[in-house]
């Protein structure tokens, strides 16, 4: 039980009618991917990634060879209830609104009905599609489908999270943010495997990566070890004056090496978020995902061992609470933890009956279920806690409600 | 459990949703109050309700059977051809959940709307003797309630995450439907009607069709001696080969059967025959038993009529000189009954003996010039009112269900290993053969006489396997009214649900398991 996931000689063969066309999809596959590791398979279109997942998850079974999941089958229910999988295209049920998709979702994985509510919204909001729940996803343009296909992957707070290409189709904001939750539940003790073609992507988030072509493996390894140029250093200063400069050049020289000076370019990804996030402050209205950099709060919870420390680290709004963590920093922007509240949770506010709804439920969940207790307890606390920060606003009817929801919940707890 | 559910909830929205099951809804919904208008039968007041409840329920179980073939086969194959089963057989369900999930869903569906439908034909049905002649009112009051109930369940299915939504129309709808009943009620009470109902309509309605009557047939009489000894005998003169020319010996015990079995049905005049019943239960015995008979007679009268003296009730004490304790009841036909026709006696249920034991005679009296003979099959019933309408109707709207659960696990089982199309049309082939069971056998019977080994090793065994729709189907017993026992459909549950549709499933649940759910072949 020391890798998440191990393939043995794994190798799925097609073959067309009367072994026309045989195509040797997957050839003599050997991966192991250790616990909380963040696993990158590389390589170009069909060179058999997806094929490979396939056969971890029991949708194609393996020609030759074995794939252990979790220490296990990954077609089995016990195994895949610690499984999320995002595959290659959002294949959703078109008829279904995206609440209705999420639930649908939850029910297979039998969570308590309050327990399920929760998650429904809280991923909701975090794909950003909290104002579009409602409608059927039929309609979704194809980003806001993957998105719904990613909330639907987080359902179940898996340990082990397959994706497939998921920033296809996907808005920087939302390819940012994936890789975020990528490194939370790295952080979180998750293991991720990663199918991807874009190298960006993988290269910010990925512990070890493999890449594939025709089927093998070429090459596996330590991104860092792959990709750091052991013969050049890089120094980076804050905006020092010319003769500063001219006194480093002149130590370089020193050194007999060459040396380049430039002032950095922000990069595309940083510059699009922001002008976003500008709009949205400005609530410009939109049909589309409102994009946030939020991480869902049962997403983001620790694991019960682990300390306040760790805690802290993990609520919701990240430049409050950790400057000391570099994944989440560049993310959020400052204004957002501002005194502006964030346009989202305006509207939460502003309509009576939504915000009420899943805090009674709460409450009563807390009362009633054992083995929820301490889930729903801290993942109560990351909306209220983001709502009190963001907003100046007094206290309204609702949030005595969920003050009371609070009070009643202690007793429970205790 | 939860994902059993889970998908079966999702199988009974994809087909409201996606509006296949809305097709079928508005048709019957339009067309049982027009049939209820139009179809008029012979005229009488009987014919029109036996050919509503006729046409009514045949319609609704076809295009039931068609909608259930629909549905159990495209939320199936849909899944696996766009997909969506990627990421629901990676959650923790099985894969046979999975397909009880759906298999769930779509019986649910069914049960829905065959409650929908049946309570609207029976709703009509009650109704037309009380409305009949005030066509308007019918026409009103049918229309509208359909139109408000569809509100009701739409209201219902689709909307029910907001349930106060459902809930606000639900109420409106009820409010509705009662005022428009109301006022319905109010303009066909004042308008004259159109079609006057006698009396005797109204009675023979009530007797012959607003009942269920359960049918004693006379015990089978074993005449295997006797043919035996014709057969020797013939044989021992050489009178075979005179008679019978070229049949097989099999054949020719067949023909003698019947012969004699016809013997002893036949009453020369002056004498008499008497049948004896064992098991006759009236649930009411202060009500009537019926005698139904048809004469077939060996020449024909000239009148075309047969007088006969009928003798009903407990005959031991005339025969063996026991003490008497029920009365006898006697009918002189004296005005003759037709030939080849039905008639029936009614007989008060008293007549029946404490231990349920009921004596027939009929006696051929010298008025009449020839032999009488009651037909083999349907000669003499004895016939009694063995439940209400409402009770036989409820069991004959199961004997649709269990047909809709078999082709709902026929449906589920093609779309295993087959597409939609091919699935479609294998599942629509089984449907007619197994609605007609009883002509394709009669046909290929007679056809194959020649393929004998082909055919019954090939397309008999397949009949064999399909349930028999034909022989289970309701209209043959409620047109006539009569009795639907609880053993007609503990036998047509357990062959059609049971065995069949149980073995059927299981076959997809082994298909299923080993089908690689991601392959794709073109
Ligand atoms: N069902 C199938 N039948 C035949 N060939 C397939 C099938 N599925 C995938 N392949 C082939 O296997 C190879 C790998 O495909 P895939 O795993 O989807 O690649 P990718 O790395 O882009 O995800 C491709 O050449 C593809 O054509
Ligand atoms: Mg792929």
């Amino acid at each position: 039980m020391e890798y998440a996931v191990e393939t043995f000689s794994l190798t799925k063969i097609f073959s067309g009618w009367w072994g026309r066309g045989k195509v040797y999809a997957v050839d003599e596959l050997n991966l192991q991917i250790r616990y909380n590791e963040v696993f990158g398979l590389l390589g170009p279109n069909g060179s058999g990634k997806t094929t490979a997942l396939k056969m971890l998850l029991g949708l194609l079974f393996p020609t030759k060879g074995r794939a252990l999941c979790l220490g296990g089958d990954g077609a089995d229910p016990k195994i895949n209830a610690r499984i999320g999988f995002l595959p290659e295209e959002s294949y959703l049920y078109k008829y279904l609104s995206a609440r209705e998709t999420l639930d649908f979702y939850g029910r297979l994985f039998a969570l308590p009905t309050k327990v399920r509510r929760m998650r429904t919204e809280a991923l909701l909001e975090m794909v950003g599609l909290k104002a579009v729940a409602n409608r059927a996803v039929g309609t979704f343009s194809k980003g806001m489908a993957r998105r719904i296909g990613l909330a639907q992957a987080l359902i179940n707070d898996p340990d082990l999270l397959i994706l497939d290409e998921p920033t296809t189709g996907l808005d920087p904001i939302g390819t940012r943010q994936i890789k975020d939750l990528i490194l939370k539940l790295a952080q979180r003790g998750k293991t991720i495997l990663l199918c991807s073609h874009l190298l960006a992507d993988v290269e910010d988030v990925c512990d070890r990566i493999a890449i594939l072509y025709g089927g093998r493996i070429q090459t596996q390894g330590q991104v860092k070890d792959l990709l750091q140029q052991s013969n050049k250093r890089q120094i980076t200063t804050d905006a020092i004056s010319d003769a500063a400069v001219e006194k480093i050049k002149r130590i370089v020289h020193d050194e007999r090496a060459d040396c380049v000076v430039t002032s950095p370019m922000d990069k595309l990804e940083t510059f699009f978020i922001k002008t976003v996030e500008a709009a949205q402050q400005q609530a410009q209205p939109t049909s589309g995902a409102v994009s946030t950099t939020q991480i869902g709060g049962f997403l983001a919870k620790e694991v019960p061992v682990e300390n306040i420390l760790d805690k802290l680290i993990s609520a919701p709004v990240s430049a409050e609470s950790s400057p000391g963590s570099e994944t989440t920093e560049p993310v959020v922007p400052a204004e957002s933890s501002g005194p502006q509240p964030d346009e989202q949770l305006l509207s939460r506010l502003a309509e009576p009956t939504k915000p009420t709804e899943p805090k009674g439920v709460v409450s009563e969940e807390e009362a009633g279920t054992e083995s929820v207790e301490p889930e729903s307890g801290r993942e109560q606390e990351s909306p209220k806690s983001i709502l009190e920060s963001l907003t100046d606003r007094p206290k309204t009817e609702h949030e005595d409600k969920e003050q009371t929801g609070d009070n009643q919940g202690e007793p429970g707890n205790a | 459990m939860h994902s059993i559910w889970a998908v079966a909830a999702n199988t009974i929205k994809q087909a409201l949703r996606m509006k296949i099951a809305a097709a079928f809804i508005i048709l019957l919904m339009v067309l049982l109050p027009v049939m209820s208008v139009l179809m008029t039968g012979d005229g009488t007041l009987k014919g029109r309700l036996q050919s509503f409840v006729s046409y009514g329920l045949s319609l609704t179980s076809f295009l039931l059977c068609l909608l259930t073939i629909i549905i159990s086969i495209y939320s199936v194959t849909t899944d696996i051809e766009q997909r969506q089963i990627y990421t629901v057989i990676t959650k923790p369900i099985r894969r046979s959940h999975f397909l009880l999930g759906k298999l769930l869903g779509v019986i649910l569906l069914d049960v829905g709307l065959l409650v929908l439908f049946a309570g609207i034909i029976y709703a009509i049905t009650i109704c037309i003797p009380v409305f009949l002649g005030k066509v308007l009112g019918v026409i009103l009051l049918g229309e509208a309630s359909l139109v408000l109930f569809g509100a009701i369940i739409y209201a219902i299915t689709i909307h029910v995450r907001f349930l106060w939504k459902a809930l606000g129309v639900t109420f409106l709808s009820l409010a509705l439907l009662g005022m428009v009943s109301f006022l319905v009620y109010k303009i066909a009470i004042y308008t004259p009607d159109l079609t006057l109902i006698t009396e005797s309509e109204l009675a023979e309605a009530n007797n012959e069709f607003f009942t269920a009557r359960a049918g004693l047939t006379p015990g089978k009489v074993d005449v295997g001696q006797e043919v035996e000894e014709t057969y020797e005998k013939l044989k021992k003169t050489g009178q075979i080969e005179v008679f019978f020319p070229g049949l097989s010996a099999r054949d020719i015990r067949a023909q003698l059967t019947v012969q004699e079995k016809l013997r002893k049905r036949a009453v020369p005049v002056g004498r008499r025959l008497v049948w004896k019943f064992d098991n006759v239960k009236p649930t009411d015995p202060n009500g009537s038993l019926f005698i139904r008979f048809k004469y077939e007679v060996s020449v024909n009268p000239p009148d075309m009529k047969v007088y006969g003296q009928w003798l009903v009730g407990d005959l031991r004490p005339i025969l063996y000189g026991t003490k008497i304790e029920t009365p006898i009841f006697r009918s002189d036909r004296i005005d003759g009954d037709l030939v080849r026709t039905f008639h029936e006696i009614e007989v008060p249920a008293q007549v029946v003996a404490k231990d349920h034991y009921l004596g027939v005679v009929f006696i051929n009296v010298p008025l009449n010039d020839t032999v009488v003979i009651f037909p083999l099959e349907d000669g003499l019933e004895v016939l009694y009112k063995a439940d209400t309408f409402t009770g036989n109707y409820i069991r004959a709207v199961l004997l649709i269900l269990f047909r809709l659960i078999f082709l709902a696990s026929l449906g589920i089982l093609a779309s295993t290993f087959l597409s939609f199309p091919v699935a479609m049309l294998l599942c629509l082939v089984l449907f007619v053969i197994a609605s007609f069971s009883v002509f394709f056998v009669g046909t290929f019977d007679y056809l194959s006489l020649g393929v004998g080994t082909l055919y019954s090793y090939s397309f008999k065994w397949i009949i064999r396997l399909l349930p028999q729709f034909d022989t289970y189907n309701p209209n043959k017993f409620l047109v006539p009214g009569r009795f639907i026992g609880w053993f007609l459909v503990g036998k047509a549950a357990g062959f059609m649900v049971c065995i069949k549709a149980f073995l059927l499933f299981v076959l997809a649940l082994v298909i299923f398991s080993f089908r690689e759910i991601a392959k794709i072949v073109v």
